[in-house]
């Protein structure tokens, strides 16, 4: 909610409780990641070999649609959490504003469009 | 960057591992969603992956993603419980011991893999 007067408290207060909704965000998708990760680690690099990883191997797993979903719950959480990791360290050490303002502009759009192709590999089986 | 014994590492060790996690997720992202490409380009980079450095690559991303998780578990214990900033250090410890443990749990699985050539 936000109870301010002027345009600048206002967005000022905007602010801040985005960065309070992704500073919850941080913690519950980082509790769900870790059970989905650490499972698909185990999975597909510890349980079988790299060399198992193959074209038709993947195409076979990626028939299920509780796999496609399970992939598309980490490639879709994992982004955005790392997105918001990685804004953390470009807002701290990217010091100049109008720097920063690129810097992001070309990082998000990296992500947006991996989101994208990611998402179409999924559902496109 | 802040100075203080343990909890500064675990930060600049937090950090690195989520950054160097996220670089491989997104190449992971690019190889494994290249299939949409064809088989041709999907094996070109896959055996490519399968190089030795790579997959040694892979042990130390294992245990950067095993140090993430515990000490973001760690994190969320010491911003929603009363005891945890008490303890922060010792649980420190111990995610670093599970960090070791997870590296060397996956070396005896994976290098013998390795060097037979599977």
């Amino acid at each position: 909610m936000i109870r301010a007067r002027t345009f600048t408290d206002a967005r000022q207060q905007a602010h801040s409780n985005a960065e309070l909704h992704w500073w919850i965000f941080m913690r519950i998708s980082g509790l769900i990641l870790m059970f989905l990760i650490l499972g698909h680690v185990y999975m597909t690099f510890i349980q079988v070999s790299e060399s198992d990883a193959t074209f038709d191997a993947v195409v076979n797993k990626l028939a299920n649609p509780a796999w496609k979903f399970y992939n598309w719950l980490i490639l879709s959480l994992s982004l955005l959490h790392g997105a918001n990791g990685a804004r953390y360290s470009i807002e701290d050490y990217v010091r100049s504003r109008p720097n920063r303002a690129w810097v992001k502009g070309v990082f998000y759009t990296v992500i947006a469009l991996l989101f994208a192709f990611g998402t179409v590999g999924l559902f496109s089986i | 960057m802040y100075r203080g014994r343990e909890g500064q590492w675990a930060f600049l060790l937090h950090r690195l591992s989520g950054l160097a996690i996220l670089f491989y997720l997104m190449l992971h992202v690019f190889s494994i969603g290249s299939f949409i490409f064809g088989e041709r380009f999907y094996m070109t980079i896959h055996e490519t992956y399968d190089l030795v450095p790579f997959r040694i690559g892979l042990l130390f991303v294992t245990a950067g993603v095993v140090y993430h998780a515990f000490n973001g578990l760690r994190i969320i214990v010491m911003d929603f419980t009363g005891f945890g900033v008490a303890y922060q250090r010792q649980m420190w410890y111990g995610v670093m011991l599970l960090s070791v443990l997870a590296f060397i749990g996956s070396a005896i699985v994976v290098v013998p893999r390795i060097l037979g050539g599977y």
